[in-house]
């Protein structure tokens, strides 16, 4: 019996391999601010040392860009998603990180950005920085605050919901030919990824150079480089590159569900098979522990299945 | 059949007591079988169909002849709607929980007294303590939305607990007496001696006050973030101050001769 066929995209392999994921608890928050610079200031600093719950307990990023017309306040917005291992990580980070990066941050205002599950605190947390002397308004369906700051006032919901149904550590590898053909790459698949609603990528620009496996040779570690996909490992290390790949850059993706992070995975691998092998990308792979972690199983064969023709 | 309208045979010659003419209280109910039903009238009672013309109506609504002798239309009312033809007498909505309540015409005094749920909406003015505590309890309105496209007389909010009151043309003397939380906003002018013993809660007014309660400190004009937020998330508060709020207002803080911290923002 032969092998079957490789499923080829462009000229891009898409190795039969799947992404090992797992649950997480999340949850949406929406950010104003008087200008659009500075509601992206607040953003990125609440959203700020968020790669990994490993080493940051939380993963974060700017989910989008809000036009003012569609933000609760009328001004310019951003949306973005934070997660973390367990409802009561995500219930401490959360308001943690509100006082810290956008209570701080000049013109801001906080705002829920997903209804339902457990409520998580905001201003519910945030209001004793009043000192007695906040304000709430309970008025069309939710309680806000009111925080007097030495610039004027912090407006902020009380609570925001949250959802346990979310996953995080979906993945793929870009293999290429070159370093900058591995950022271009993965570029692309971030702009792409971009438009997907409810799914972030955590990393720095969306991008991850350094994967990691699980363990280490020193004890205490519990991640170390990946080095079967190492290209200067090669020849030393068990490794998972052809000998054509001089550079491998992943992708990791949180989403508020399952479906939106294989819809996300999918919108980033077409972008990078859009490159196609014309473009210095060898194939697709993906990280994975055996399947024997996390519950979540991605399976790239089956994801650009339809891409594929097959 | 769902809907039941109660039509006057003749302006009433006594004060009734509607509260028991609720939706809920006709569920089911036939109009021989609510015709049936009795309601106190003046020192006694009198059959529902001695009163009005009973009949099925279309929709759930439960739909009245207004009278200014009709008191307690609506009160504790929990779910359902009921349209009033006409004006009412005192206490319409008194204790209401949810539901609706629309009077076309004027209402009398003690409208949404106690209220804790529920919309009223007056097209015509109302009377005395609008949102004001029942007899006997020490908080006014706790939630709800009441809007009064008139005006309205003394006492408006007085010791208001909670929700909003809406009032399209001018309010007497004494709003906000003990106001303890909640909105109150008023486009005509806010009468005198507003404030007084004020402890939380916003006043929400277009113009400068003419005679504030003594006790109100002056912050300043700001731009604030929270009215833009509520302008949207509240439709009809924009609404009633033309359509848009632009966030800027002078602050008024009080009344701190009774240690309050509520605020009169007066809109520019």
């Amino acid at each position: 019996m032969s092998a079957p066929a490789p499923l080829l995209i462009n000229g891009v392999e898409i190795r039969d391999s799947f992404a090992e994921a797992f649950p997480m608890a999340g949850t949406r928050l929406i950010i104003t601010a008087d200008t659009p610079r500075w509601a992206h200031t607040a953003a990125a600093s609440l959203t700020g040392f968020a790669t990994s719950v490993i080493g940051c307990g939380c993963e974060a990023a700017i989910e989008r860009e809000i036009p003012a017309a569609e933000t609760p306040d009328g001004r310019p917005g951003y949306a973005v998603l934070i997660f973390a291992m367990s409802l009561k990580d995500l219930k401490k980070i959360v308001p943690l990180r509100a006082g810290q990066c956008v209570l701080t941050s000049p013109t801001s205002a906080l705002y829920s950005g997903l209804e339902g599950g457990s409520a998580v605190p905001l201003g519910k947390a945030l209001r004793y920085f009043g000192d007695g002397h906040q304000m709430s308004k309970n008025l069309g369906g939710s309680r806000i605050w009111r925080i007097p700051v030495m610039e004027g006032e912090f407006v902020c919901d009380e609570i925001v919901g949250s959802t346990t149904a979310a996953v995080g550590g979906g993945n793929f590898l870009i293999l290429a030919r070159s370093r900058p053909a591995a950022l271009a790459a993965a570029e692309a698949a971030v702009a792409a990824m971009g438009q997907v609603r409810g799914a972030i990528m955590p990393f720095p620009g969306g991008v991850v150079r350094s994967g990691s496996k699980v363990g280490s040779k020193y004890a205490g570690l519990i991640a170390s480089s990946n080095d079967a996909y190492c290209p200067t490992l090669r020849g030393i290390a068990k490794t998972a590159l052809p000998a054509e790949v001089e550079s491998v850059l992943e992708i990791v993706i949180d989403g508020l569900s399952e479906g939106e992070v294989a819809d996300s995975m999918r919108a980033g691998i077409t972008a990078v098979c859009g490159l196609g092998a014309a473009g210095g990308v060898v194939a697709v792979d993906a990280g994975n522990y055996g399947g024997n972690l996390g519950p979540f199983h991605f399976k790239l064969h089956q994801l650009m299945a339809q891409e594929a023709g097959r | 059949m769902n809907g039941i309208r109660l039509t006057l045979k003749a302006p009433l010659t006594a004060r009734v007591d509607a509260s028991n003419l609720l939706p809920a209280a006709f569920a089911g109910a036939s109009a021989a079988e609510v015709a049936a039903r009795t309601v106190p009238f003046g020192t006694g009672v009198a059959l529902v169909g001695d009163l009005f013309e009973v009949a099925a109506s279309e929709g759930d609504a439960l739909v009245l002849s207004g009278d200014p002798r009709l008191d307690y239309v609506g009160a504790g009312l929990a779910a359902g709607e009921i349209r009033v033809e006409g004006s009412v007498g005192a206490a319409a909505g008194s204790g209401m929980s949810g539901g609706r309540l629309v009077i076309s015409g004027d209402a009398g005094d003690g409208l949404a007294a106690g209220l804790t749920g529920g919309r009223i909406q007056v097209f015509g003015n109302a009377g005395k303590n609008v949102g004001g505590p029942r007899p006997g309890e020490r908080q006014g309105m706790r939630g709800g939305v009441v809007s009064i496209a008139g005006r309205v007389g003394d006492g408006l909010g007085a010791r208001l607990r909670g929700g909003l009151i809406l009032v399209a043309g001018d309010a007497g003397a004494g709003a906000a007496d003990g106001l303890l939380a909640g909105t109150l906003a008023v486009a005509g002018r806010l009468g005198p001696g507003a404030g007084r013993g004020m402890k939380r809660g916003s006043i929400l007014v277009s113009s400068a006050p003419e005679a504030l309660a003594p006790g109100f400190a002056e912050a300043g004009p700001q731009d604030f973030v929270a009215l833009r937020l509520l302008a949207r998330r509240v439709p009809e508060l924009a609404a009633l101050f033309g359509g848009e709020l632009s966030g800027r207002a002078v602050r008024l803080v009080g009344n701190r001769l009774a240690g309050g911290e509520g605020e009169i923002l007066v809109l520019s």
